[in-house]
């Protein structure tokens, strides 16, 4: 029963295509979702989903398809160099000016596309994406971006964790913590870019959120939060795509890939609630809370009532 | 006023003026306590409950209400609780939301049109009902952050005082989330999703870079989310661009020039400081270019 579920939908070859675009992309999220837990970027992810869209388009009018993955990549990493310059800013907080660009650059996006005719189908794709349709040429771009966000990760990721935990010290060790947070802030955006348009914005934001926080529930310790998370990722991939495809083929209800997908993982999510709960009680868990990447500042204490 | 001649056109007008005014007064409560991530997650967790509502044959705005008034009380629960952080919770609450929308959505079909108006909205469709509802919830909204306004203010701006003078900190959170809730199921059906949240935090953040008091920066919010619908409806007529997208480019346009000139003028004073004796000087430096 369990192999008929989760092993023969993959015989099909756009099946197995999709799994390992899901599992690739799962375990490059994995990885940067704990590090974007750690700073708190969920909000960041959130918004380069949505800045990478006018690239998207502007990439697509001027080269059709092959220009989309270099329009996106374009606009991401303009939008990572805005972040992380912006986010100095003082009297409007970090998150106010990410919701900014984000509908800023999103509206952009919906300028430019709103020119063209078949307007609601290109917003329903990016939206959506369509990971059951995702070409080999498109899995190698995924692997080679993802392997250079690994490799850059791999390189720094002990400074980062540092800066995370303790930016003091790793200013006073010499590291600049601006091009650290750029750092973190382009593998973020390369995963969007490398996710976007085959698994769709939606899909990006949970592959780059869910699988760190259900990690973080169950463990204080960095490598265990590390492995769960891609865990999590894959086994949501996996385990998404199966349901989707016996839902839609053997019961005649169609449900979405990437949204089952997404909906896999936070039924992760929500087991491990109680599960870390239990784990708490039981074990000597030290609670390590994620350090705030914003200054302690909410704006409000110039202002006088 | 030959832009704003046709009947439609009015509408959307009165719209934008009421969703402006809405949005730019409980935009000043989202910048100052940081819930700018929260709103666009409500913004796109609520989208299951225009899908529920319209399978079940309710009303859109009713459904959409109940299902927010549910997250709401899920994410102030999961912020009460020790170890998780409230980004991730939002996070993990926007994606599995607007997931759950998406495949209740692809499991029936010749939906996709209204998805899209659903995204940037489809302000110039509005109707008589629409407007009401705006109109009223307008009015209630204003009114809660006026009366209160002070203890939301002490909310944001010292929390642990609070709680020492008897407010329950919690019941002032949820009324908030639920001011804001109210504020996003409102706006969307009309103007759509990233549209409701460049209006709530655009007028609201620009406001903040000007004003220093509270309630100067909540009459300057409340003008320029009514000013940037009203401009932003203006060229898209003229144009022939997106309503939606057209507004929310006026409205960070005017948060774009408010930042350079405001920072402009902060390194103008800073530089008439630098030449006094350091005790007069500003307590906090203005740094070139990046800060201010």
């Amino acid at each position: 029963m369990l192999t008929r579920l989760l092993v023969e939908p993959f015989d099909l070859p756009f099946m197995q295509r999709a799994l390992v675009e899901a599992l690739l992309l799962g375990v490059v999220a994995g990885v940067v979702s704990v590090f974007v837990l750690l700073r708190r970027l969920a909000f960041v992810s959130d918004a380069l989903t949505h800045t990478v869209f006018p690239g998207v388009v502007i990439g697509y009018l001027v080269a059709a398809t092959d220009g989309v993955v270099w329009g996106a990549l374009a606009f991401a990493l303009l939008s990572a160099v805005l972040f992380t310059v912006l986010s100095s800013g003082r009297r409007v907080t970090e998150d106010a000016t990410l919701a900014m660009l984000l509908t800023g650059f999103f509206s952009l996006g919906v300028v430019l596309v709103s020119r063209r005719s078949s307007y609601t189908a290109d917003l329903t794709t990016f939206l959506f994406g369509r990971i059951l349709f995702v070409d080999s040429r498109e899995i190698v771009e995924t692997a080679v971006i993802g392997a250079v966000v690994l490799a850059v990760l791999l390189l720094v990721g002990k400074e980062l964790v540092l800066r995370a935990f303790d930016p003091g010290a790793a200013a006073a060790l010499g590291y600049r913590v601006a091009v650290l947070d750029l750092v973190l802030n382009v593998a973020v955006a390369l995963v969007v870019v490398a996710a976007v348009k085959a698994v769709g914005t939606v899909l990006v934001i949970a592959l780059l959120t869910v699988p760190g926080a259900t990690a973080r529930l169950l463990s204080a310790r960095l490598p265990v939060v590390m492995a769960l998370s891609v865990a999590v990722a894959c086994l949501s991939g996996w385990v998404g795509l199966a349901v989707s495809y016996e839902a839609s083929v053997d019961h005649g209800v169609r449900l979405a890939s990437g949204g089952t997908v997404v909906l896999a993982m936070v039924a992760c999510y929500t087991l491990a609630l109680p599960a870390g709960a239990v784990a708490a009680r039981w074990g000597r868990r030290r609670v390590v809370p994620a350090p705030d990447p914003y200054p302690r500042r909410t704006g409000v204490d110039e202002v006088s009532g | 006023m030959s832009l704003f001649g046709e009947d439609y056109t009015r509408r959307a007008l009165l719209e934008v003026v009421l969703v402006g005014a809405l949005c730019g007064a409980i935009g000043v409560h989202v910048v100052l306590r940081r819930l700018s991530f929260f709103t666009m997650a409500m913004t796109h967790a609520t989208f299951p409950g225009i899908v529920l509502a319209s399978l079940l044959g309710v009303n859109l705005l009713l459904g959409t209400g109940v299902f927010g008034v549910l997250l709401v009380l899920t994410v102030a629960g999961l912020w009460t609780r020790r170890g998780t952080d409230q980004t991730s919770v939002v996070g993990v609450v926007l994606s599995g939301g607007f997931a759950l929308g998406v495949v209740l959505l692809s499991a029936q079909s010749g939906f996709t049109k209204d998805l899209s108006a659903y995204l940037v909205g489809s302000i110039l469709t509005v109707d008589g009902g629409d407007l009401l509802v705006t109109g009223i919830v307008a009015v209630a909204v204003l009114a809660l952050v006026t009366v209160l306004g002070k203890e939301l203010l002490l909310a944001a701006f010292d929390p642990a005082a609070l709680v020492a003078m008897g407010y329950s900190a919690t019941v002032l959170n949820v009324v908030l989330l639920l001011a804001v809730e109210t504020t996003v199921v409102v706006a969307v059906p009309a103007v759509g999703t990233i549209l409701s949240v460049a209006l709530i935090v655009a007028p609201a953040a620009t406001a903040r870079l000007w004003c220093d008091r509270i309630t100067p920066m909540m009459i300057t919010a409340t003008g320029l989310g009514i000013l940037s619908g009203v401009v932003g409806l203006a060229v898209s007529q003229l144009v022939d661009v997106a309503a939606g997208a057209a507004i929310v480019l006026t409205a960070c346009g005017v948060f774009a020039v408010s930042l350079v000139a405001t920072r402009l003028r902060g390194r103008w004073t800073a530089r008439r400081a630098a030449g006094r004796p350091a005790d007069e000087r500003p307590a906090v430096r203005v740094r070139g270019g990046a800060g201010g």
